[in-house]
């Protein structure tokens, strides 16, 4: 059987967009989509650290924060995102605020210790089952978007509950923080390129 | 000719696979292509469903609710609009993006796109409609919306009376005429058929 190479290796790459296959010395610009050449998706490390570092910073005010205030009855509450699930848990809702725990708190601080355990991996060329870091990559590039749930739910709750001093609910300084933090970390996972995982792997040649 | 793994950059025979198959990479297991029988034509006629769906969806009330009498009716837009009156403008841009515009967006490119493949008709724009919808499709987050209403209506089905809307109705519809989209859209078929339609012209 012949050793597994890769396209690198052999003097090819793949282009992003639309996956042709190009011989690396001849074109700058991919033939069929014209998207510019690179290997790897250029500065990969180097921004999805810059991403994950504006992330953490803003995952603080994020969670220190009121991420909304309800008013019931002339009485005004402001919940931060754990004051919101232990409100949850309190009035008997425990699913309900399994999943928000999911979504708001879990899934971000999974990718941000996620990918920085990936950067880590990259960087001081760890020899170990790459094909599991990978399978890390994608789950951390799936679930991201579902840590929009908490923002969709306060979007809809602020439309709806709205009169007055009766009853209100009113999205707090942490909502736009919290929004940062997904998008931040969105864009941190689309940035990394799993590829570099690979590159390194010794026992793969 | 070969082709190389996105994600492990290991170089591979193309695989054919039959219609309903899947290819894997043999060394890290990415899905290299899912190949779906006259995916074309359905990725079109999804699509043009899903643009039929989006407009009662994005206009109609879905929750309303009745708080000591008072009524309030709830669409996809009243929440961008509750968030600006608040001054939440980011939060609000968000939400407007990921749950109207993206989903509108990724909709109309997708017909556009599985038009002129369909007619085979060359068209320079096609090569980009086709990266910018790989591009949005993950920010389109009708989905996570479909959570959130229901997160929300649990919430409030304590204090209040809930009353559902056509426009909810609609907006279920257009879920999951959007995951039959995305589960018969074959990009890799996508690329192939428009490289070859671009080569043409
Ligand atoms: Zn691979």
């Amino acid at each position: 059987m012949k050793p597994l190479n890769t396209a690198q290796k052999q003097g090819f790459i793949r282009c992003h967009d639309c996956g042709n296959l190009i011989k690396s010395t001849t074109e700058a610009l991919c033939p069929v989509c014209g998207h510019s050449v690179t290997a790897r998706k250029p500065h990969s490390v180097k921004q999805t650290i810059a991403l994950i570092i504006s992330a953490l910073c803003l995952y603080i005010p994020a969670n220190i924060f009121p991420i909304m205030s309800v008013t019931q009855l002339g009485v005004a509450k402001t919940h931060t995102i754990v004051g919101g699930i232990a409100a949850l848990i309190h009035s008997d809702m425990v699913p309900i605020a399994l999943l928000v725990l999911v979504a708001s708190i879990l899934v971000p601080l999974m990718k941000l210790l996620g990918l920085s355990l990936l950067l880590l991996c990259v960087h001081y060329q760890w020899q170990t089952n790459a094909r599991l870091f990978t399978r890390l990559y994608r789950v951390i590039a799936f679930v991201g978007r579902w840590s929009m749930l908490d923002i969709f739910i306060i979007s809809i709750l602020v439309a709806l509950v709205d009169l007055g001093g009766v009853a209100q609910v009113i999205a707090g300084s942490a909502a736009t923080a919290f929004a940062a933090v997904v998008v931040l970390t969105m864009f941190a996972a689309k940035s990394f390129d799993p590829r570099l995982i690979w590159d390194h792997q010794l026992s793969y040649e | 000719m070969y082709e190389a793994c996105p994600e492990c950059d290991l170089l591979l025979k193309p695989a054919t696979p039959e219609h309903g198959e899947k290819a894997h990479c043999s060394r890290c297991g990415y899905l290299l292509q899912r190949p779906r029988k006259h995916s074309i034509e359905r990725t079109l006629a999804l699509s043009l469903a899903g643009l039929i769906l989006i407009v009662p969806a994005n206009l109609l009330p879905m929750v309303g609710i009745k708080i000591f009498g008072n009524s309030r009716d709830g669409t996809l837009w009243s929440g961008v609009s509750a968030l600006l009156k608040e001054d939440m403008w980011a939060v609000a841009l968000l939400v407007l993006f990921s749950s109207v515009l993206l989903p509108l967006v990724n909709l109309v490119l997708a017909f556009l796109i599985s038009l002129h493949l369909y007619l085979q008709k060359a068209n320079v724009h096609l090569i980009r409609w086709m990266r910018w919808l790989q591009h949005l499709n993950e920010w389109a987050m009708l989905e996570v919306y479909a959570l959130g209403i229901i997160v929300a209506c649990v919430k409030l089905a304590g204090m209040a009376e809930l009353r559902f809307g056509f426009g909810l109705y609609a907006f279920i519809a257009l879920l999951i005429v959007n995951a039959m989209l995305s589960n018969e859209l074959d990009s890799y078929l996508f690329w192939r058929r428009i490289a070859q339609l671009s080569k043409k012209s």
